[in-house]
């Protein structure tokens, strides 16, 4: 894990998220729409954590909670240790970008940076101010993606699936402990999603990442080790399968 | 809403269109309405101001003085013009690159190019139409509840003149066919070009010349590095530049013009009436004298009297006494008189070989250019106090006696150029007119000619007024006054008509000031909506750096070089260019002070300054607020 000044060392060991009763609230229009209910749920270090279920029932909402970028209305959630209803706007920036990679559907890359920028910006959110070192492992990370030749070319002149490959090499960029994933293949053709499908695959088997992915995807739910049914903001069900049980 | 929504054609989807996009479309009208309104009564005020310096030149202050600031308040409006046109131009080029996306989709529908131009176009003209409707309004608003009795010194107050009309049709309708033909152009090169580049926003707006150079941490940090390239890669970043530099130096021409033009209009009444000075003459003509002086500032009848009376008239002798007091460093002998003078151009050859056409010499008889009553001031060459502001130089020993020095309010009517040509006759006789000068004594109406010439004229030998250069030490006041009061003359310090001139001078420029003040207010606008054009624009990235785990200091920083990053280049273009013009073509002979120019740049740097930052901290305070859900595709 890349440290930072807030370094968080109160990692309860083993778990990277650990979610007890967590709901979620919004107050739309003057009224409450529960988003989550009372959901449990926790994702061992080094594994892929997939979350299922149909459009609407809380799938990005629990992965906002995870990044920081949104509190629970009760429960504790505890992300690397980090308790997030006790952390504050600043300290969990910094906690971020210091440990968390984020993939998007819709990739959301910088428009005004090229695509090796994007890779290198995310090194510099997380404070490395060694810029020799950060050109040397942005370059190993676009290669690693497979867009050595697309290095310097801007988002917008990026294919979708070469987009998203960019998103890898940025969510990685900061050698998180963890991955954020919200539907990587959603908006790919079958053939360009299998290519993240196994991007995804090498994050878990040759650097080790914990991942925590929403999906329809049939092909990152076969690579999970735990599987969190929602609906309707519950938790309908969680799965392990057999080989991860055996 | 009903009524709206049931509408087709290009009404109907103009006005869905501009509902529907509630903060955009308020944004650009209220630029455009500011920028409308703000240039009309910034032209009203200006015109207004130097049409009653106008009417008003002939009582007080000295046809120099006036035209100098009457040619600093065309030289303004003239600027101010051209901000208003840059600024209207630029804020309709950006309404309509905010709508290039929906035109290339709309287009990629199917929209027959001519159909799209009338719908696209018809929407930008509602707004136009809207703003200069609104603008022209509120600046005549402005205007008429200005508080114009509280301007004393000026001794008209009237309704709008006929000019002002004028203004308030015409300004809101140039800057309504300018708006319009921006519009059209830039509605046409839109429809004009591929869909795919417009529905393309992101790269149709970006510069791809910089890309490949690798993001180097430098000594000002990420966030700069960052801003460099999000401002550098924006296609219209030059553009913006440009019309940024020129508005924010045309702005600081104008209030570092005012400084200048102010200070130097002083500079010229304190060259003409030094401070230490001490006036000796009879009580009667110390009173006149006094009267005299302060005609610049004060409308006050002249008493008639009569100069040349035996008892008013100091010896030689007894001027020269003065001079062994210790601490009178000049002493400067006059003879003043009051006497009608008329004008002539004397008669003289004029040809037409200059025009290369065959030369063909003709004599222009003499003209006589009328008659007025003037001040006539017998002066001593060699010993007079005044550093006066000359055209062509105050009067030598080696110039012939019947030699005068004009007055500034006498040049144009009485007094014509070229000097060379021109004469006065006065007392009997006639003068060659040398040169003229700035000069408050008799409001300009003032002939300087050598002392002993006059003497001879009104067959006199001696003086009516010393003035006398002292030094700073009191006691020489009170030694020249046992001195005067000897020989029966009256002693007093010019220090306090100097002072009630200047107090005079500076509060026409105090009023005159708000008009570089308010031109400054237009570019602080002009800079408020390209900020807030490209922060919107770019608003998608800056919530992308938050999801990532850039923090509020990072975001704030990162806003603030982008605001103050193009604000600085700007500045850096406009304020030796603006320095330049003001030092070297704005006032003849200009009263430089460093002071004045290192104000106007740092009023001009902080309001623009204050306007970026606080540009850059409400936005960054609206993206604390974003979420993951704000991000857009």
């Amino acid at each position: 894990m890349a440290s930072t000044d807030e370094e968080i060392e109160v990692r309860a060991p083993g778990l990277a998220v650990d979610f007890l009763d967590v709901s979620k609230e919004y107050i739309v229009n003057g009224k409450p729409i529960k988003a989550l209910s009372s959901i449990t749920l926790n994702v061992k270090e080094g594994e892929v954590a997939a979350i299922v279920g149909p459009s609407g029932a809380g799938k990005t909402t629990v992965l906002n909670i995870i990044a920081g970028l949104e509190k629970p209305s009760q429960g504790e959630a505890r992300v690397l240790g980090l308790d997030v209803n006790a952390s504050n706007e600043h300290s969990l920036s910094a906690f971020r970008s210091a440990n968390i990679g984020f993939i998007f559907q819709s990739y959301n890359l910088v428009s005004t940076l090229t695509a090796e920028e994007n890779v290198e910006l995310m090194m510099e959110l997380a404070g490395w101010s060694d810029s020799g070192r950060n050109e040397k492992l942005t370059e190993e990370l676009i290669s690693m993606v497979g867009l050595t030749d697309r290095a310097k070319h801007l988002p917008a002149q990026l294919s979708g699936g070469e987009q998203q490959r960019v998103a890898i090499a940025r969510a990685i960029a900061n050698d998180p402990p963890l991955i954020l994933a919200d539907e990587p293949t959603g908006n790919l053709d079958q053939k360009t999603g299998l290519e993240i499908v196994k991007l995804l695959a090498r994050l878990k088997g040759e650097k080790g990442k914990t991942l925590v992915v929403t999906t329809h995807d049939d092909r990152i739910v076969e690579m999970a080790d735990v599987i969190f049914h929602l609906e309707n903001g519950s938790l309908g069900s969680i799965d392990r399968p057999a080989r991860v049980r055996n | 809403m009903e009524v709206w929504g049931a509408l087709i054609g290009p009404l109907g989807f103009a006005t869905k269109s501009l509902r529907r996009r509630g903060f955009h479309s308020y944004l650009a009208f209220l630029g455009l309405t500011l920028t409308v309104a703000t240039t009309t009564f910034l032209l009203l005020l200006g015109q207004d101001l130097a049409t009653r310096l106008g009417d008003d030149s002939s009582m007080r202050s000295t046809f120099g003085i006036s035209w100098l600031i009457f040619a600093y308040l065309v030289l303004a409006l003239g600027l101010i013009g051209i901000v208003g046109l840059l600024s209207t131009s630029y804020l309709v080029s950006s309404m309509i690159s905010q709508r290039m996306r929906d035109i290339g989709v709309i287009k990629a529908a199917g929209a027959l190019p001519r159909r799209l131009l009338s719908y696209v176009t018809f929407e930008a003209l509602l707004v136009i139409v809207s703003s200069c409707l609104v603008g022209a309004l509120s600046a005549l608003l402005a205007y008429t509840s200005w508080s114009w009795p509280s301007i004393s010194l000026f001794k008209q107050v009237g309704p709008i003149a006929n000019a002002g009309a004028t203004i308030l049709i015409v300004v809101p309708m140039i800057s309504f066919l300018l708006a319009y033909m921006v519009a059209s152009v830039r509605v046409r090169r839109i429809v004009g070009s591929s869909s795919v580049n417009a529905i393309s926003k992101q790269l149709a707006n970006l510069d791809l010349k910089s890309l490949g150079k690798p993001l180097r941490i430098g000594r000002f940090g990420s966030t700069f590095n960052l801003a460099t390239r999000n401002v550098s890669r924006d296609r219209g970043f030059n553009k913006t530049l440009l019309s940024m530099g020129v508005c924010i130096c045309l702005s600081m021409i104008v209030l570092s013009g005012a400084l200048v033009s102010a200070d130097t209009s002083a500079s010229y009444v304190v060259r003409a009436m030094p401070p230490h000075v001490l006036i000796v003459a009879n009580s009667n003509i110390y009173n006149q004298y006094v009267s005299l002086a302060t005609s610049f500032s004060r409308i006050a009848p002249l008493p008639p009297i009569d100069y040349g009376n035996e008892s008013y008239i100091i010896s030689p002798q007894n001027a020269s006494a003065f001079r062994a007091i210790p601490g009178v460093q000049t002493v400067d002998t006059r003879l003043i008189t009051m006497s009608s003078i008329t004008g002539y151009v004397k008669a003289h050859f004029a040809s037409n070989q200059d025009t290369g056409e065959n030369i063909n010499t003709q004599i222009i008889p003499e003209v006589d250019t009328g008659s007025i009553n003037a001040l006539i001031v017998g002066i001593n060459a060699t010993s007079a106090i005044g550093d006066w502001y000359t055209s062509d130089g105050f009067l030598q020993s080696s110039d012939a006696h019947y030699t005068m020095i004009a007055g500034d309010s006498l040049v144009g009517n009485i007094v014509q150029t070229p000097f060379n040509l021109s004469q006065v006759s006065a007392l009997g006789y006639r003068y060659d007119v040398k040169s003229a000068l700035v000069d408050p004594l008799n409001a300009g109406r003032v002939l300087y000619t050598p002392v002993e010439t006059l003497q001879k004229s009104l067959g006199l030998n001696g003086f009516n007024v010393l003035l006398l250069k002292v030094n700073s030490d009191p006691t020489v006041l009170s030694a020249v006054s046992q001195l005067a009061n000897s020989f029966g003359l009256a002693v007093g310090s010019q220090d306090p008509i100097l002072n009630s001139n200047l107090t005079f001078l500076n509060g026409i420029w105090s009023h005159i000031f708000l008009v570089p003040i308010i031109t400054l207010a237009l570019t602080c606008g002009i800079l408020l909506s390209y900020l807030a054009t490209n922060f919107s624009r770019r608003f998608n990235d800056y919530v992308i750096l938050k999801v990532l785990g850039a923090n509020a200091w990072y975001r704030l920083s990162l806003l603030t070089w982008e605001a103050w990053g193009v604000l600085a280049i700007s500045m850096l273009i406009a304020i030796p260019l603006a320095w330049g013009i003001s030092i070297f073509f704005l006032v003849p002979d200009p009263n430089l002070s460093l002071g004045d120019l290192e104000l106007s740049t740092l009023v001009s740097l902080s309001a623009l300054s204050v306007v970026s930052l606080a540009s850059a901290t409400i936005y960054s305070r609206r993206l604390g607020l974003t979420t993951v859900k704000d991000l857009t595709p």
